[in-house]
């Protein structure tokens, strides 16, 4: 489709950007005390363009800009998630950058790269969109200027992020040097009929794989991870974990559904390698590693803020593993599994923002005791961290569950038992908050107030958190309906 | 992969014509030798000092600020290439692009980085000059 007519499939985006520049001329005249009005309008800009991207759902998928994006409803899926989780981050860091109007129109800017990262359909559009999210990202990780673990955080991302970003980018041009094309469809087709070389196909799978690995904190590229999650302010760190990350997975999607495979027959429902670099047992492995070691390294750390960091790690294993069968049920559960992720993470992040002022800190040690000063907060906590486990009645449960089924259908057994042997060291450090909160009582310290503000931002996660691990079929026919991915120039 | 010999052809006749002119220069050049020739450069001022010195951070902002109009002009010249053939739209598009760009240099301007000395040096965050 030629440039002038994608317009009209491009508005939400469109409206980003206008919305953007607006903030920024909006915050020019507003008075220090008035600043948190571009908080309020950040959110409200972000709402509305998740509501624009979904009134396309239902158009027929295309390809626009002469085939650079292309307009499906999986891209739409993950722009919807962008902006909804936006939406929350908003609202999670208000109280800390109330006066901070930069920071909200920085996340806006984040968000529009993540409603372009989910539908590209060029190489150059994936460094594009990938360096608008990452460059943004250690603006915000970096945030607080004078804080010495914030500036350390958000150098470390830099230099990991550009080397790997490099990385990626030598591995599409050799892409580009074995097929000829930048279009995916294109490198697709050519790949499909045969000629090239599997060891350079390899090679080149390899490299990028450093930049997507990094971009969704997959072992061998996680070590960026728990420095950053510690050092930038929690609001940030809530965002990097779930938004960013979403967007990391569509494209690692489109990525594997494109370069490495394309659809066995007419329906897009399961893929075969286009060249046959066995990798699906790459990623297993990389699934095992990436979770293993997140979860034993979570087991001993005392400050939450990193434990979250590495569960973090290990929860992209067990959505990394998901991948290695290359079919709908799978895409579908990584999906369904980032929508739970969404509540119960930015639930256990909100609490962790705005009770770390109250406790003195973001140590398991001030955690001690909460459930008899706050019970509310206390018992909330209990569930993002029994869920983020993956026990029964909660959303986490559900949530796994998908992502094993779809594993273990194809065969993938011994896959499935390491996961779910994972899930049960992973009880031991979410216990060990619980433990924490309930069991080791501490008479001395008063009951704490919270504001109601805290208590609706906790019911709006939680409650998500509860029903979804009893009702969940809704959101499954949502994703299921989601995965119409788009073949073609 | 034709189009690769193209690019190593070129990377040989530029490899061979630098180290040709260098290489001439060498033998034709008289060489004359005195104690001058070996400080640095420095448009025919004396060095003074050490190199590796810390100097005002605002000096990258200016050449951020001058980065983004730079890379606009050079934008422009495709564009006033095609302008006939696209007319109005293109006219529009330029505008656009130079909006965004404009509201950029606003930011700048109210934030008081255009400013070389700054009127008001904002020491919120140092406790010292605050209790003061």
């Amino acid at each position: 489709m030629s440039n002038l007519n994608s317009i009209q499939y491009f508005i939400p985006e469109l409206f980003l950007t206008a919305a953007i520049l607006a903030l920024i001329i909006v915050d020019l005249f507003l008075k220090r005390k008035q600043k948190s009005i571009i908080a309020y309008l950040s959110a409200a800009a972000s709402l509305v363009a998740g509501f624009l991207a979904y009134q396309q759902f239902s158009l027929p998928a295309t390809s626009i800009f002469q085939g650079m994006l292309v307009l499906d409803s999986f891209a739409i899926f993950f722009k919807i998630l962008a902006a909804f989780s936006t939406v929350i981050v908003v609202f999670i860091s208000l109280d800390k950058f109330r006066e901070t109007a930069e920071y909200f129109i920085l996340l806006l800017i984040v968000t529009l790269g993540m409603f372009i990262m989910p539908a590209v359909n060029d190489i150059l559009m994936i460094i594009i969109a990938m360096e608008i999210v990452g460059l943004i990202s250690y603006v915000l990780a970096g945030i607080h200027k004078t804080d010495l673990k914030s500036t350390e955080a958000a150098l470390k991302y830099m230099i990991y992020g550009a080397v790997s970003t490099g990385i990626m980018a030598f591995g599409f041009s050799l892409i580009y040097g074995l097929t000829g094309h930048t279009n995916l469809y294109d490198i697709q087709m050519t790949l499909a009929s045969g000629h090239v070389n599997s060891v350079a196909m390899f090679i080149a799978f390899m490299m990028v794989l450093a930049g997507l690995g990094y971009k969704i904190a997959m072992v061998p590229f996680h070590f960026w991870v728990p420095d950053v999650y510690e050092g930038a302010p929690t609001p940030v760190t809530a965002f990097l974990s779930v938004g960013p990350k979403a967007a990391g997975f569509a494209l690692f999607i489109r990525f594997l559904v494109t370069i490495v495979a394309h659809p066995s027959s007419g329906a897009a429902d399961t893929f075969v390698q286009n060249v046959d670099i066995q990798a699906p047992f790459l990623i297993a492995v990389l699934a095992v590693l990436t979770m293993t070691l997140g979860n034993f390294s979570a087991l001993n750390q005392k400050n939450i803020k990193r434990m979250l960091g590495y569960s973090a790690i290990a929860h992209v294993g067990y959505m990394v593993m998901a991948l290695v069968v290359f079919n709908k049920d799978a895409f579908g559960a990584i999906m369904f599994y980032m929508i739970v992720y969404l509540f119960m993470n930015f639930g256990a992040f909100w609490i962790l923002e705005s009770l770390s002022s109250k406790l003195g800190g973001e140590d398991i040690e001030h955690y001690k005791g909460l459930g008899y000063r706050d019970s509310f907060t206390a018992v909330s906590m209990a569930v993002f961290m029994f869920s983020l486990t993956g026990l029964p009645p909660l959303a986490g449960f559900i949530g796994k569950v998908y992502l094993f089924a779809a594993v273990i259908k194809q065969g993938w057994l011994i896959l499935a038992l390491l996961g779910v042997l994972n899930s049960v060291v992973s009880l031991f450090y979410y216990v060990s908050v619980v433990k924490a909160m309930f069991l080791k009582q501490d008479d001395e310290l008063a009951p704490i107030q919270t504001s109601l503000y805290h208590k609706i931002m906790v019911l709006i996660l939680v409650v998500p958190t509860l029903v979804l691990g009893v009702y969940w079929s809704p959101v499954i026919e949502f994703t299921t309906n989601s995965i119409g991915l788009f073949f073609g120039r | 992969m034709i189009g690769f010999y193209t690019v190593l052809l070129f990377i040989l006749t530029g490899a061979f014509l630098v180290s040709f002119t260098v290489a001439l220069s060498r033998f034709l050049a008289p060489t004359k030798d005195y104690p001058e020739k070996h400080i640095p450069y420095e448009c025919g001022e004396l060095p003074q000092g050490e190199a590796w010195i810390q100097f005002n951070n605002r000096f990258y902002i200016v050449a951020l600020i001058f980065l983004i109009f730079d890379v606009e002009v050079i934008f422009m010249y495709p564009w006033a290439v095609v302008f006939n053939d696209m007319g109005l739209l293109a006219f529009i598009e330029m505008f656009i692009f130079i909006f965004i760009l404009l509201v950029g240099l606003a930011y700048v301007w109210v934030k008081g980085d255009l400013d070389w000395i700054k009127p008001k040096p904002r020491l919120e965050h140092l406790a010292k000059a605050k209790g003061e």
